[in-house]
């Protein structure tokens, strides 16, 4: 467990090193206060749009620093050899990648975690109003969402070595499942066979990440979500990380390195 | 005297082509034994299969058939390299970490107590002088001190045996000779090294016993002062006898 | 002799001066984007319609307080309800079964999800109305000629948030930007009448949307209602005002064009009655 630590730690050293989050963060912060700013008909105590447009930027800032940090973590270590001196050391190739999955995970955690107080201090400037419990649900649950898209990005990253093609299939896949997954039940419906089984396959097989998504229930001020349904969506999570990180060890574990 | 290192008929076949139909042989039938305390040198031309055996070694490939062994467990076992150290040729390290957040990274791997671990960093980079640099990421250091860094990740543990791959590569007649007292040093202390290497002159110097191996075989090993006087040359003519190489002069 | 590598800079620079200088007034007459002094319309061209009538749909899901059909849906596109209460339309029971576009849950997968989901048809209401209104503004900013979000947008800032003047103010707007649009007009009337309580005011523009109808072949044509709406409007102002004959006529023009022509007749029936009771009222005067 240390080693998994130890390595975690590595990976959140790098993020907070590198200028991606700053960046990220800089951006939504600007964007966010920008339309803030807007005076729409010398009303001040309009926020729900300021919250939606803060939470979109959130939603696709941490997708992009869970899935960029994560697809080039395996393939950089190879490139820069700094997978030889590590596996060197008695370090399995499981605790590697639980290590980085780790890593990877609490990073986007915490930069998720910045981004919401900043939402909060935001918002509540304008309505006075702080739903601790429901921010603190859709941040718990953004963070389980993101826990399978950095498994998927990890178990990309072992199939294709180029960390920009495994960026952009994972942001299509999770773009594409997060926009049209919850919908292919409706879409599939409507098809004939084969079709219509390709459809409902595709449907039961992939993750629903689109139940994670909790924005619209913090914008129009919907309240929690039942306690229970949040320990199952987070199960589900567990599980579906679970099978991606089994993958890419499977596909890791008999890899030759040649140095 | 007990074996610290060992390979068993050692075969190692690498597929390539679009569908596998090439095999290269990188190693074949290797029995290498390295006993405790002892300084050995492993030679042979580019190519050879040097740095695949050590690959084995490490963990980093698996054999085809055979077997390796490091403290008698077999070097899959993840354990096995629980006592090892190990330098690679190209050293590439976090170059976001400074050299002390580094060999704390590696010192946690080992388990070892964090006032273990402070003193032993403290004493490595005393030893690599680099205890001005400490506090620098490595991306601000050469290649000299990289190095350095390198060799100091792989003693951090205090390894009892030490793999080193072209440890002198590219470094310069300060640099070769710093490794060579550091070798020396952990002789005298019972520690076993194992090394890669093109400069002859150095393996004569500090190597109790050598293999040669070429395209994969293994083609002699002993002492080196047994190879020196059974080719009645010194050790780059043997080798290069060994290896069968000949010169102009000599066809 | 070698060419200075500055002068032959200030060189190629006086070339593009002069060639800009020269195109400029020809590249002008390339293209509307070209003229227009709406930046949205610069950058998007005719694509800013597009962003307006998302933006017009982000209002509507706002008052929905999100529950609202996706794509996939497969509703049928009817009025958005936004547009629909401006218009004095109220949802009847019939009305909220066909907004449940949900359905029955398919599947368990498709059954979990609504814990997450807003699965509740409400509209926004008690001030909260107010959060439609940015994308009302975005709308109108991104199409100056979607009469609706003039119209719509000065009604709730009317009616539900007391803002009166800002809704003059954006249907003033409107105007600017769509000189001929009789609905905004229309709009405006309503203003004047409930709001300022000026119906001078009101029933001058009222006529005036009328003109501007009736000199609209399409809206002849096709947008009746509107024709019902403003005469009715101003028959009720007449009546208002005591002005019966003038009531009646109006009413009786509304009947012409109306679904529910009994309706109207009921109330022509009431003003004559009224009449009647006025004129055989004694004399106020002793003798």
């Amino acid at each position: 467990m240390n080693t998994i630590w130890a390595l975690a730690g590595v990976v959140i050293k790098e993020l907070y090193r590198r200028k991606d989050f700053y960046v990220l963060f800089v951006l939504t912060a600007l964007i966010t206060i920008a339309a803030g700013m807007v005076n729409f008909f010398h009303d001040p105590k309009i926020v729900r749009y300021v919250k939606d447009i803060c939470l979109l930027l959130i939603w696709v800032s941490a997708l992009l620093i869970a899935i960029i940090t994560t697809a080039r973590q395996i393939p950089a270590e190879r490139e820069s050899r700094t997978i030889f001196p590590l596996l060197a050391k008695p370090v399995t190739r499981w605790q590697f990648i639980l290590g980085k999955f780790l890593g990877c995970w609490l990073a986007t955690g915490m930069a998720l975690l910045v981004f919401y107080v900043f939402f909060a201090i935001i918002t509540g400037s304008r309505e006075q109003n702080w739903p601790w419990l429901t921010y603190l649900q859709a941040i718990w649950l953004q963070w389980a969402m993101l826990a399978v898209v950095i498994a998927l990005s990890l178990c990309g990253s072992i199939i294709s070595a180029a960390p920009s093609s495994t960026t952009t299939i994972c942001f299509i896949a999770v773009a594409g499942i997060l926009l049209v997954g919850g919908h292919l039940n409706t879409v599939a419906l409507h098809q004939s066979q084969p079709l219509q089984t390709i459809f409902y396959t595709i449907y039961f097989l992939i993750p629903h990440l689109e139940w994670f998504d909790l924005r619209d229930r913090v914008v129009y001020d919907w309240g929690l979500v039942d306690w229970l349904d949040c320990v199952l969506a987070t199960l589900y999570a567990a599980a579906y990380t679970g099978l991606f990180l089994l993958l890419t060890w499977l596909g890791f574990r008999r890899k030759s390195l040649n140095t | 005297m007990s074996i610290i290192l060992k390979t068993e008929k050692l075969r190692v076949e690498f597929t390539s082509g679009e569908l596998r139909q090439t095999t290269k042989v990188a190693l074949d039938s290797l029995d290498l034994e390295v006993n405790v305390g002892e300084v050995f040198g492993f030679l042979g031309p580019n190519g050879a299969g040097k740095t695949t055996a050590i690959n084995v070694l490490l963990g980093f490939v698996p054999p085809t058939r055979g077997a390796a062994y490091l403290f008698g467990i077999d070097v899959r076992q993840p354990i096995a390299r629980q006592r090892i150290g190990y330098l690679p040729e190209m050293t590439y390290y976090y170059k976001f970490l400074t050299a002390e957040e580094l060999l704390r990274f590696y010192a946690r791997i080992f388990g070892l107590r964090r006032t273990e671990a402070d003193k032993r960093i403290d004493q490595l980079l005393k030893l690599v002088e680099l205890e001005p640099a400490r506090k620098r990421p490595i991306k601000s250091y050469s290649k000299g001190m990289q190095q350095r860094v390198g060799l100091a990740q792989a003693l951090i543990n205090n390894p009892d045996l030490l793999i080193l791959d072209e440890p002198t590569s590219g470094l310069d007649p300060l640099g070769r000779m710093q490794v060579r007292e550091i070798i020396q040093r952990l002789k005298n202390e019972g520690k076993t090294v194992f090394f890669s290497s093109h400069e002859l002159g150095e393996v004569e110097t500090v190597c109790d016993r050598v293999a040669i191996i070429n395209r994969g075989e293994l083609k002699a090993s002993g002492r080196v002062s047994d190879l020196v006087a059974q080719h009645h040359a010194n050790l780059e003519k043997a080798f290069l006898d060994i290896i069968g190489y000949q010169t102009q002069s000599a066809s | 002799m070698k060419a200075s590598p500055y002068l032959v800079l200030v060189l190629v620079l006086t070339v593009c001066f002069t060639l800009a200088t020269g195109i400029e007034p020809r590249a002008s007459t390339w293209s509307d984007r070209a003229k227009s002094n709406n930046v949205f319309s610069m950058l998007f061209g005719d694509g800013r319609r597009l962003f307006a009538n998302q933006f017009f749909t982000m209002a509507d899901v706002y008052f929905h307080s999100g529950y609202y059909p996706s794509v996939f849906d497969l509703r049928e596109e009817g009025q958005k309800e936004i547009v629909a209460e401006s218009h004095g339309h109220t949802d009847s029971p019939e009305d909220e079964i066909k907004e449940d576009f949900l359905g029955k849950p398919k599947d368990w997968i498709d059954r979990f999800g609504r814990h997450f989901r807003i699965t509740k048809h409400t509209h926004l209401e008690h001030g909260n109305e107010r959060e439609i209104l940015p994308w009302l503004r975005l709308a109108a900013d991104m199409d100056p000629q979607k009469i609706e979000t003039y119209t719509v947008g000065s009604f709730f800032m009317r009616t539900h948030l007391n803002r009166p003047r800002e809704a003059e103010a954006f249907l003033r707007e409107g105007l600017r930007n769509n000189p001929d649009s009789y609905e905004i007009l229309f709009e405006l009337g309503r203003l004047y009448d409930e709001s300022d309580r000026d119906p001078g005011r009101a029933r001058d523009v009222w006529q005036l949307a009328l003109y501007r109808w009736s000199k609209d072949p399409e809206a002849v044509k096709d947008d009746k209602l509107a024709f019902e709406e403003i005469t009715v409007h101003l028959a009720q102002l007449e009546r208002g005002a005591g002005n019966w004959p003038q009531a009646i006529n109006w009413f009786q023009a509304a009947q012409k064009v109306s679904p529910d022509p009994n309706a109207l007749q009921q109330r022509i029936d009431e003003i004559k009655k009224t009449m009647a009771a006025q004129t055989n009222a004694p004399s106020a005067a002793p003798y």
